[in-house]
């Protein structure tokens, strides 16, 4: 085992490679406190990429609620089991990491899924934390609460079905950080089945070998955002690429939001896999679940995002979200616009940071009626 | 660049050091010669009791990660004979139940056959050979073997009351619909059993392993009350640069591997054999007139 730095535990951790880290890594921000589970980005996913026999099953993307839902079932809730009671504290996280906690013989600490373990993907959907008593109130952050969790494959930094595979078949890409499983390597020892703390892995039992979200490649390739990401109707995501997190780069939209303004957060970062996708978390459920999940910078993200439309370079990345199907590499706030440039620098969009709104006269005097009207 | 963590038991640094030696007296396997020709596949034929049984007993693999510390399989019996073109190699070992059914949860049985490639030099680490050495595995899977059989399991094999709208090989080209078709449509060698049971790879060290382009190795395994047989047979000689020349009068090793799937065994995590050597007895000298 070797010695990596993870930027998002403020310390070095084993793991059975040297990493350098990509030129840009491909990441995703989710604003939870917008999705409303329609499902759309989960619909997009599957058909374009698992129409296939063997792949039904399969959600690359998928949308849970919480506390109760999972797909596959118990996912989270079965590694931290396994992984014990760890101390959520930063900046410096002295918990245990799933390669610290790997038992004698083993890589990482994992489990393999049950098969039926994926026959019920919308388990727990709307199910909120517990029953609402009678004359109840509410109160922020809500008693009872749930909230959408939307999940791809987080493209981890140090990922753990990368680590677990003897083969070597999966592979992270340099130029993007996109971590691929490669079809014609793969001899489907379900190692990174295993592995994946956020069950992000599939096996495919008519091809006989594993596979997993590919980061749309193609479309990021040509400088567009994947399909989960532009298909969504609520805008929730924006997907870009973060650089390096010891020089971040405060015109990048992705960059600015995740080291700068520190609004969104990496799931479950105690794994110790940095994973590349980050949360804004949802405002209305209590932090001490939320830590857990996202870490100890709960509290302050979501002060920072309660009052993002104070600030108006927060409120103009926050804006670029669902606003082109291009990547932006870079953007800026130009009055009360928020402008987002290409890889060229190259201008790819411009949104108000505030809609126009138009307030509608209760009588509409050309046309000498009433817009209430209703026979 | 990879940093690899290596635990080495002592009881395997014998077996890295030693080469062909094995750490107790083990019998050499000796091939007999049986007439014949072609390839020889089927664990029924008579021309089996021809051979002597060796038994081989198997080792946990707790060398590279993952490690496998308590495989089920602990002993082989295995049976060689030659006909002059094909080597063949009869395996047999208790098993409770087939295991050939692959789901998420589901592993396979299998078993294979390690000779080294280079028969003139010292044998390379019987690890699945080492960087120089060589090493050529031949792999039976009783999942193939089942394809062969009786054709790969479909999604309604699988899971009767599944139910999809429509497929993408249902309205597209064959070609269109390739893409559909993950690994399979890559022709990765384990999504279907094609010719033959048996993957005719070659390794230089545990986690290169690669199936070759020209497939030689053939097989068949049978299972039969608590007992799976299992032949894998090859050429003796051919131009395949990943694969050893044999001939009778030669000396050289052979290890084997077995995975319960049961036993949720597959990939590193395996029982396995060191070196044993192998004898294939010169022919016997024509009687002068």
């Amino acid at each position: 085992m070797g010695k990596v730095y993870n930027w998002q535990l403020g310390r070095e951790i084993d793991f059975p490679y040297e990493v350098e880290r990509p030129e840009k890594q491909f990441a995703m921000i989710f604003d939870t406190n917008k999705c409303i589970a329609c499902q759309t980005c989960t619909v997009a996913c599957k058909t374009t990429w698992t129409q296939g026999r063997g792949q039904e099953f399969m959600f690359w993307n998928n949308v849970e609620t919480k506390p109760y839902g999972y797909y596959p079932l118990g996912w989270d809730v079965n590694i931290l089991d396994k992984l014990g009671v760890q101390a959520m504290d930063g900046p410096v996280y002295n918990g245990k990491t799933l390669f610290d906690a790997a038992p004698a013989g083993e890589i990482i600490l994992g489990y393999l899924p049950d098969d039926r373990d994926y026959a019920h993907p919308n388990i727990g959907e709307d199910d909120a934390s517990g029953v609402m008593p009678q004359g109840a109130h509410m109160t922020m952050p809500h008693m009872q609460w749930m909230f959408y969790l939307p999940r791809i494959c987080n493209h981890c930094t140090y990922a753990a079905c990368l680590s677990s595979c003897p083969r070597q078949s999966i592979y992270k890409r340099r130029e993007d950080g996109i971590v691929l499983l490669d079809q014609s390597r793969c001899r489907g020892y379900r190692e990174c089945v295993k592995a994946c703390p956020y069950k992000k892995v599939y096996f495919n039992t008519q091809t006989r070998v594993s596979e997993k979200c590919i980061g749309c490649y193609p479309a990021v390739e040509g400088g567009r955002q994947t399909q989960c990401t532009t298909s969504c109707i609520g805008k929730i995501r924006i997907q870009g690429f973060l650089g390096k997190p010891d020089k971040p780069d405060a015109d990048n939209p992705l960059d600015y939001l995740v080291f700068v303004k520190k609004i969104a957060l990496p799931l479950y970062p105690q794994f110790g896999l940095e994973p590349n996708t980050y949360y804004i978390p949802p405002v209305h459920v209590p932090p001490g679940f939320l830590r857990q999940m996202f870490g100890w910078g709960v509290e302050q993200a979501i002060e920072t995002y309660r009052k993002a439309h104070e600030d108006p370079k927060l409120l103009a990345a926050m804006t670029l979200f669902g606003a082109t199907p291009e990547i932006s590499h870079y953007f800026r706030v130009d009055g009360d616009v928020a402008v987002g440039y290409d890889a060229k620098q190259a201008e790819i969009v411009r949104v108000p940071l505030r809609e126009p709104t138009v307030v509608r006269e209760l009588y509409d005097i050309k046309n000498k009626v009433y817009r209430t009207n209703i026979t | 660049m990879i940093v690899r963590s290596l635990v080495l038991s002592a009881g395997f640094l014998a077996a890295l050091v030693t080469g062909a030696q094995v750490a107790h007296a083990q019998p050499p396997i000796t091939v007999a010669r049986v007439t014949g020709v072609g390839p020889i596949v089927d664990p029924s034929a008579t021309l089996w009791k021809d051979a002597r049984p060796v038994k081989v007993p198997l080792l946990p693999q707790s060398v590279a990660l993952p490690h496998m510390p308590d495989p089920v399989v602990k002993e082989l019996t295995v049976r060689a004979v030659h006909n002059g073109g094909w080597i063949a190699f009869l395996v047999e070992w208790k098993d409770p139940s087939v295991s050939d059914r692959l789901m998420v949860d589901n592993f396979g049985d299998q078993m294979a056959i390690q000779l080294p490639v280079e028969t003139t030099a010292t044998p390379p680490s019987p690890m699945m050979g080492n960087p120089g050495g060589r090493v050529n595995i031949m792999q039976w899977r009783a999942a193939l073997q089942y394809d062969i059989d009786h054709g790969a399991r479909t999604i309604k094999d699988l899971y009767p009351n599944a139910w999809a709208d429509v497929y993408p090989d249902e309205v597209l080209g064959a070609t269109d619909a390739r893409p559909y078709a993950g690994a399979l449509g890559i022709e990765n060698p384990v999504s279907r059993g094609v010719a033959s049971p048996v993957l005719d790879q070659m390794a230089e060290g545990w986690g290169s392993m690669t199936v070759k382009p020209d497939q030689h190795a053939v097989g068949k395994g049978v299972w039969k009350d608590g007992i799976w047989r299992v032949v894998i047979a090859r050429p003796m000689t051919s131009d395949d640069r990943n694969a050893p020349r044999l001939a009778p009068g030669m000396r050289t090793s052979v290890g084997f591997a077995v995975w319960e799937g049961g036993h949720r065994e597959v990939g590193a995590r395996k029982g396995w054999s060191p070196w044993i050597p192998l004898v294939i007895p010169a022919a016997a000298p024509v009687k002068a007139r």
